[in-house]
């Protein structure tokens, strides 16, 4: 077991020292801060999506408001966006209560239908809101006036934030795995009619994850936020951040905890790498090798990548 | 009701049974193999492509590109079917839809690096000029698109419940497993049906292209107006697609002119939603 | 250990020199210069023609043109950078994909990877502001030649510039024609916007709505509509019943595609039909389209002009280039733009970001020297060109020909619309 435990803690190293290993690439340095905004979102959606299987595809929802509550708290009050994340993470869970409790009702596709419905809902309505910046959006502070601005030149202090904020999430999810609402949510997830019928109060449990997850989800918005400074119906509410939610979740393995780090890992990468070799020529090959990409896993994992080391797991086991 | 609004009612019905035609073939499948086929749009939009290509290639109209673009769209959905979609459907839900939309991508961006981001129109003089009739305007190509919408949907919808070989993939779509024990093999049905939701596919995108523009991208739009079809119209229900399908052409058009465009959407989604709350099954779908 | 052969002690003394040579002028031989537009996704047709404008402008300057020459400095006959002893330019792009993360992630890329002198993009104003951001974060000059939104030069920024004219001006070119119109006898009293409601539509549409309010003009209708409808029929029935004289629509090259086609449709045809750049000036737009809207107007800000002009010699070459496609508003902003830059870099005689800033602040490019229609090229203390301008064309034969302000006019102005 020596062996095992040496490789976690040089990962964890790694982790840590990142943004010393790759100080001479700004854009290496970035790359990893992305990708961990990347996991603080697909690890969020998974507490509902993965652990509790209710497919959202319209997560983006609580993202935008996060993005948004920040901005306008810049643009309107002169606070700084990091400020506005609480309030952010406040409407989002008060939102997901009021979706929840009618569409977790629905099963399967029926509730992503309707969550990609609220989404699409959400972000038309906020190309008509002059308070939202409309179509064209609003940005944040163009200068950064204090350190809370969280407006850097160097991607070291995006990394360590997000690392933080992404450890917290993992944490809780942890814990809630181990906690009587995880056993809850997975006998949930593997039959709801029995899990009902054994006492289990099936729509609460999966409201308590929606709405825990809505929370994390908008976190990562304002981040996102004060990294960008610039948000608007399309980059806050599309449909695209729904899905690479998803599919970052998936690819890693949803309903497990480090699923959706892997599958940022592999994701955030592979498209901004892509298109810095393939994409100068606009003929589109980033996304062809997205696509197939993903196509190729879904084929042949479709448990996600982590369920390649189940499998190893499970052989192990046998000998 | 003044002759405007008619108008607006009648090229909201035509509008809707476009819509059903392309939501047809996606509800099938749906219904079928309950899988969520989040490459309809781009399947949409090939079909689109082949009908541009006979017209720039061979100056053909729909006469000779919809049965081209049925038989290339059934293909590539035969394809799907057994390159991808038969390995996802024995995972969850999830990797449907990991799967497909992967798929999406690499359609779209195929066909954005074969054609190039540029639009293309076909010329409206391929299809018939605009008549009018009883004091409303038609258009010839819409005309034409819409009422081969209906006919080929009835007609799905007839094979479906009326033949031998439509019972048999309901069967296949009911229990898998009974229906093996039947001798029906399920891999041969489910085969079809992406053949079948192929070919009406190719049709729509081949008869939208006469009086739509045409790009790579164009598959995203579409690709919502179908899920709302068919979740309203209920899972599986091709007549149910067919009906939805004209009632959202309506509400669409009908608010478009009398609320405001950006607001179309809104009345459509809102419905949508308050449909899914108190009748999850849709119109017409099993409960 | 390298072998002492001949070659080897021959090839080691070319490089020696090369090496003291190097030393020797502290100018390099390429200047890189950054392109970040939108390559894939909606915007990708406009972005594409854009990349080839930066393409072309860095062709022109290092293969050099003798008649062009005559009028830019940064041009020389034989080809190169005459201030930077021949340096040639290498432009390198990238695809801002249409989002505003990807812009800055790119913009990164270009400024700390590839080592661009500069940047020129990023067409969407959201993507621009995000770009520009990073831009002005590692001191590095960003030039837009495309993006409109006003707020852009309102941010303290001073590595940032602009050379297109922004809403404001296109406001101002409308009124201004339309009173004349009116002036002259026409009906003007009911007029329509008709945009799509996405940055470009909503922020161009209210500029022009309150400038029309302030000059007395009635806007009876405003219409706003999702871009990339499947269906604008309920639209262009709306405006049939109201049938106001003038329209104005602000839309993208699918919706205008669209709406001109549902207009034939449905027969309705308004006295004077104004279509706003985008997509109305795509030159595919104009090729699909051209022969059904005779006597649409339009503003642009450029036109082909006089034989000889520098404007036509890059459209002749730019349709090269393309193989048919010649310069329209985008691309001739775009090359505007670029060429913008290489002005300054040629008179900075260096690569140095703060000496191509000084360079760049200290810009004043002449009416004869202009690929697009602007006045000059001037800038203010917030980068912004004050001398740029529109000009309004009208479709005439499937072709752009200005015909507003009498001063730029080639062709007469033919009013009522005529269509198809």
């Amino acid at each position: 077991m020596t062996g095992r435990r040496l490789l976690h803690l040089l990962l964890i190293a790694f982790v840590l020292a990142y943004p010393l290993v790759a100080a001479d690439s700004p854009v290496y340095g970035r790359l990893g801060a992305l990708v961990l905004l990347g996991a603080i979102g697909a690890s969020a959606w998974n507490i509902v999506g993965g652990y509790a299987g209710q497919v959202s595809v319209g997560h983006a929802v609580f993202f935008g408001i996060g993005a948004y509550a920040s901005v306008t708290g810049f643009v309107h009050l002169d606070l700084p966006p990091i400020a506005g994340a609480p309030i952010g993470m406040l409407i989002s869970v008060l939102l997901a209560a009021a979706i929840g409790v009618p569409t977790l009702r629905l099963s399967g596709h029926y509730f992503s239908m309707a969550t990609i419905a609220v989404g699409e809902l959400v972000r038309v309505l906020s190309s008509t809101s002059d308070f939202l910046g409309g179509a064209q959006g609003l940005g944040g502070p163009a200068m950064p006036r204090s350190v809370f601005d969280l407006s850097f030149v160097s991607a070291t202090p995006y990394y360590y934030i997000f690392l933080a904020v992404l450890v917290a999430l993992l944490g809780l999810t942890h814990w809630i795995e181990g906690s009587r609402m995880g056993f809850y949510l997975r006998a949930i997830k593997d039959s709801e009619r029995a899990a009902r019928s054994l006492g289990v109060s099936a729509g609460r449990y999966k409201l308590y994850a929606y709405m825990l997850s809505a929370a994390f989800t908008s976190l990562a918005g304002s981040l996102y936020l004060c990294m960008f400074g610039f948000i608007d119906p399309e980059s806050g509410f599309g449909i695209l951040i729904s899905v690479k939610m998803v599919v970052m979740a998936a690819l890693g393995g949803a309903g497990q905890l480090f699923g959706p780090l892997v599958g940022a890992l592999i994701l955030v990468p592979l498209e901004e790498l892509s298109n810095s070799y393939l994409g100068g020529q606009g003929a589109g090959l980033t996304f062809v090798v997205y696509g197939a990409i993903i196509v190729i896993i879904a084929r042949f994992l479709p448990s996600g990548l982590l369920s390649l080391l189940e499998r190893r797991k499970v052989v192990r086991r046998a000998d | 009701m003044s002759m405007t609004l008619v108008q607006v009612v009648v090229s909201g019905l035509l509008l809707g049974a476009i819509y059903a035609l392309f939501s047809s073939g996606l509800t099938l499948i749906w219904g079928m193999m309950n899988v969520v086929n989040f490459a309809h749009g781009d399947f949409v939009m090939l079909g689109m492509y082949t009908a541009v290509v006979i017209w720039t290639a061979l100056g053909g109209g729909p006469w000779a590109s919809v049965p081209i673009a049925a038989l290339l769209i059934a293909t590539l959905g035969i394809a799907s079917y057994f390159l991808l979609v038969r390995h996802i459907m024995k995972g969850p839900m999830l990797a449907q839809i990991l799967g497909t939309f992967g798929l999406a991508l690499f359609l779209r961006y195929g066909a954005f690096n074969v054609f190039g981001a540029n639009f293309r129109t076909l010329p409206d003089t391929l299809v018939g000029h605009s008549f009018v009739l009883g004091g409303i305007r038609f258009e010839g190509s819409r005309v034409l698109a819409g009422a081969v919408g209906l006919a080929v949907t009835l007609l799905l919808h007839f094979m479906l419940t009326r033949t031998a070989i439509g019972s048999r993939m309901l069967a296949v779509s009911e229990d898998a497993t009974a229906a093996q024990l039947m001798g029906i093999r399920p891999q041969r049905m489910q085969a079809l049906a992406w053949g079948l939701a192929g070919a009406a596919t190719g049709i729509a995108g081949a008869l939208i292209a006469t009086f739509f523009y045409t790009s790579p991208t164009v598959g995203e739009t579409l690709a919502i107006v179908a899920f709302v079809t068919v979740s309203f119209g209920g899972f599986g229900s091709v007549l149910g697609a067919l009906v939805a399908g004209l009632i959202i052409g309506v509400v669409e058009s009908v608010s478009a002119f009398e609320i405001g465009p950006v607001y179309k959407e809104v009345v459509v989604y809102v419905l949508f939603v308050l449909v899914l709350w108190f009748r999850p099954q849709g119109l017409m779908g099993k409960t | 250990m390298v072998k002492v052969t001949r070659r080897s002690v021959t090839a080691g003394a070319g490089l020696f020199a090369l090496g003291m040579a190097g030393k020797a002028s502290a100018q390099p031989a390429t200047v890189k210069i950054g392109v970040i537009y939108p390559l894939s996704g909606n915007a990708a047709s406009a972005g594409n023609y854009s990349k080839m404008a930066s393409e072309l402008g860095a062709e022109i300057v290092n293969n050099g043109n003798a008649e062009l020459a005559k009028f830019l400095p940064f041009v020389s006959p034989t080809g190169g950078l005459p201030g930077l002893k021949g340096a040639k330019i290498q432009v390198v792009t990238a695809d801002n994909q249409g989002t505003p993360a990807a812009g800055a992630n790119q913009t990164l890329r270009l400024i700390t990877q590839e080592k661009v002198v500069a940047v020129v993009g990023s067409y969407q104003s959201g993507i621009t502001e995000t770009a520009s951001a990073i831009a002005e974060k590692y001191g590095i000059p960003f030039l837009t030649p495309e993006s409109v939104a006003a707020n852009l030069t309102e941010r303290g920024f001073k590595w940032f510039f602009r050379t297109t004219p922004v809403a404001g001006d296109f406001a101002r070119a409308y009124a201004d024609f339309l009173k004349e119109q009116k002036a002259g006898g026409k009906k003007v009293d009911s007029i329509a916007i008709i945009h799509e409601n996405t940055e470009y539509g909503n922020s161009v549409s209210s500029v022009i709505a309150d400038t029309f309010k302030k000059d007395g003009l009635n806007v009876s209708q405003n219409i706003s509509y999702s871009a990339n409808s499947t269906d604008v029929q309920p639209q262009v029935l709306q405006l049939k019943e109201k049938n106001p004289d003038v329209a104005i629509f602000i839309s993208y090259t699918s919706d205008a595609i669209l709406y001109t086609k549902t207009m034939k449709e449905q027969n309705w045809k308004p006295s004077i039909l104004i279509a706003d750049d985008a997509g109305f000036n795509d030159p595919k737009y104009v090729k699909e389209m051209g022969s059904q809207v005779e006597g649409l107007i339009s503003r642009t800000s450029f036109g082909v002009g006089k034989p000889g002009s520098v404007s036509a010699i890059c459209d002749a070459l730019y349709k090269k280039k393309t193989g048919g496609d010649g310069l329209d508003d985008t691309s001739g902003r775009g090359l505007q733009g670029f060429f913008t830059l290489v002005d300054a870099i040629n008179r900075a005689g260096s690569t140095e970001p703060a000496k191509i800033q000084a360079a760049l602040k200290a810009t004043d490019l002449k009416q004869d020297q202009m690929v697009a229609g602007y006045k000059g090229v001037k800038f203010d203390a917030k980068g912004q060109n004050t001398l740029a301008s529109s000009i309004i064309v009208q479709m005439k034969g499937g072709q752009y020909v200005p015909v507003w302000p009498k001063a730029n006019a080639t062709a007469e102005l033919v009013l009522p619309y005529k269509g198809w």
